[in-house]
C-alpha cells in the first residue's frame, strides 16, 4: 500500500521540500521524515488522492522541521501584527497603484533572479506558488494540502504573484 | 469600494490563468481580455512570470536518498510505530565520500527500478476496462470532453496546466478525425490526458499514459480498444469504430505527432 501511495510521488515530494526549506540537506531530512510519517500513517489514507495526501504530509513535515530548526523562516500571517497582516493580505507592500500598459513589462529575468525572488517570498505565499507552478496542482488540491479555504488559496496566489512581480521588477 | 472591484478582477484573472474558471466565466473573461489593453498587458505579464518560474531547473532527488529512506523504513518495521520521529533520525551527512559515490551509482539504478516495478504491478487489463469506462461515462455526459476546442493550441495548454506530463495534440481533420477537445480521466489513482476526436458520428477517446504500458487490443462492452507506444507515451484508443478504422486512426495519429515512430 505504502509503495503504491507514497513512493510514486517521492521525486515531487523532494522538490516541494526543497522549495519549502530552501536547501538540499534539509529537504532530504524532511522527505525522509515524511516517508516515515506516511509509512506509519498509511492506514489513514482514504484512497482518494494519493498525490495530495503525500504532499500534505511532506508540507507538514517541512513546517514542523522548520519550526524546530529555523523558526524564523516560518512566519504565518497569524503571527503578524494587524497592520502588517492587512498590508500583506489586502494592500500588498507594492500597493494598488494603477499602472499604464506601457509600464507593464514582460520578464526577462534570469533563472538566478527568479529563484532568489521565490526564496525571498514569505513562506505562505511561496508554498501556494510552488504547489501551483512546480507541482502544477489545481486549487482544490492546494487547498487540501495547505488546509486553507479555496478563497485564501486564490488570494495568496494573486498576492504572491504580485510580490514576485514586484521583487523581479525592482531588480532591473 | 474601488479597490475591491479591482481585486476581484485580479482574482478572476488569476483563476483564468490557472484554468479554474467555469466555461461561461472563462469566455466572458476572454472577451474582456480582448477589449481591455491594460488587462491584457497584466495578463501577458503573468504569462511571462509563469514561463520564468517554470523554466527554473527542477531539483532532482539526490541519488542516495531513496536507499536511505528504504533503510529507515526497514528499521522502522519491527513494531516501533509508537515513536514518531525517533527511528527516522538517521545519521545524516556522516557518510564517507566513497559511500556517497557508491550510493550515487546504485541509488540511480535502485530508484529507477523501484519506479518501474511499481508500474508493472498495474493490472493491465483492469486499466483497459477503466479506460473504456471513462469513454462510456464521457458519452453519457452532456459532452465527452472537459475542454471543447478544435484548436490544438488550446487543448495542449489545458492539459499542461493540469497534468505533470501531457501529450502532443495533433489535429487530424485532414485524415478524417476531427479534434473536438480533451478531458482528464483517472486510471488507478492517476489523472491521465484523454484527447477526444470525432469521426463522422463516432467518438474516439485517446487516453495517454507513460510509455510502456500498452494493453492488448480487445473489445470491451462493444467498444474496440487499440493501443500503441511511442518514445514518450502509451496511447490507448477507445471507440465504437471498427478495429480497421482504429488502425487507420493510429496511423493518422502517429503520422501527425512530431516524433513519429512510423515512417
Amino acid at each position: 500500500m505504502f509503495d503504491e501511495v507514497f513512493l510514486p510521488h517521492m521525486a515531487e515530494a523532494y522538490r516541494l521540500a526543497q522549495w519549502l526549506t530552501g536547501n538540499t540537506y534539509d529537504a532530504e531530512d524532511v522527505v525522509q521524515d515524511a516517508a516515515l510519517r506516511a509509512f506509519r500513517g498509511i492506514k489513514g489514507f482514504g484512497a482518494v488522492n494519493a498525490r495530495a495526501w503525500s504532499l500534505t504530509i511532506v508540507r507538514n513535515a517541512a513546517y514542523s522541521w522548520l519550526m524546530k530548526n529555523r523558526p524564523k523562516a516560518v512566519v504565518f500571517t497569524d503571527d503578524l501584527s494587524v497592520a502588517e497582516q492587512q498590508e500583506l493580505e489586502h494592500e500588498g507592500p507594492y500597493g494598488t497603484r494603477i499602472e499604464t500598459p506601457e509600464e507593464i513589462a514582460l520578464f526577462k529575468a534570469d533563472a538566478e533572479d527568479v529563484q532568489r525572488a521565490l526564496a525571498q517570498l514569505p513562506a505562505h505565499f511561496r508554498e501556494v506558488i510552488v504547489l501551483r507552478e512546480m507541482n502544477q496542482l489545481n486549487y482544490r488540491d492546494i487547498a487540501e494540502i495547505t488546509n486553507l479555504p479555496i478563497g485564501t488559496v486564490m488570494s495568496r496566489l494573486f498576492r504572491g504573484r504580485q510580490l514576485l512581480i514586484a521583487l523581479l521588477g525592482d531588480r532591473k | 469600494m474601488i479597490a475591491s472591484i479591482k481585486d476581484n478582477d485580479e482574482l478572476q484573472m488569476n483563476a483564468y490563468y490557472d484554468g479554474e474558471l467555469d466555461p461561461a466565466s472563462a469566455i466572458e473573461f476572454e472577451r474582456r481580455l480582448a477589449d481591455d489593453e491594460l488587462l491584457k498587458a497584466r495578463y501577458d505579464r503573468l504569462l511571462s512570470l509563469r514561463r520564468a518560474v517554470r523554466s527554473l531547473p527542477q531539483f532532482e532527488m539526490p541519488p542516495g536518498l531513496q536507499a536511505r529512506i528504504n533503510a529507515a523504513l526497514d528499521a522502522d518495521r519491527p513494531g516501533q510505530a509508537g515513536r514518531p520521529g525517533q527511528a527516522g533520525r538517521l545519521t545524516r551527512r556522516s557518510w564517507s565520500f566513497q559511500a556517497l559515490a557508491a550510493a550515487a551509482v546504485f541509488g540511480a539504478v535502485i530508484s529507477s527500478s523501484v519506479m518501474l516495478t511499481i508500474e508493472r504491478y498495474d493490472q493491465r487489463e483492469d486499466v483497459a476496462s477503466q479506460i473504456v469506462a471513462g469513454h462510456i461515462r464521457s458519452l453519457l455526459a452532456p459532452q465527452p470532453f472537459d475542454v471543447a476546442s478544435s484548436d490544438r493550441h488550446t487543448v495542449k495548454p489545458w492539459f499542461t496546466s493540469r497534468l505533470p506530463v501531457s501529450p502532443q495534440v495533433p489535429d487530424l481533420a485532414a485524415q478524417g478525425f476531427m479534434l473536438v477537445g480533451g478531458r482528464v480521466d483517472v486510471v488507478g489513482h492517476d489523472p491521465v490526458a484523454t484527447i477526444v476526436y470525432k469521426h463522422a458520428a463516432h467518438t474516439v477517446s485517446l487516453t495517454t499514459r507513460p510509455a510502456g504500458q500498452s494493453v492488448s487490443d480487445q473489445s470491451i462492452a462493444g467498444y474496440n480498444v487499440r493501443s500503441w507506444n511511442d518514445a514518450q507515451f502509451t496511447y490507448i484508443a477507445v471507440s465504437d469504430l471498427a478495429s480497421a478504422d482504429l488502425t487507420t486512426f493510429e496511423r493518422a495519429f502517429s503520422g501527425g505527432s512530431p516524433a513519429p515512430e512510423v515512417k
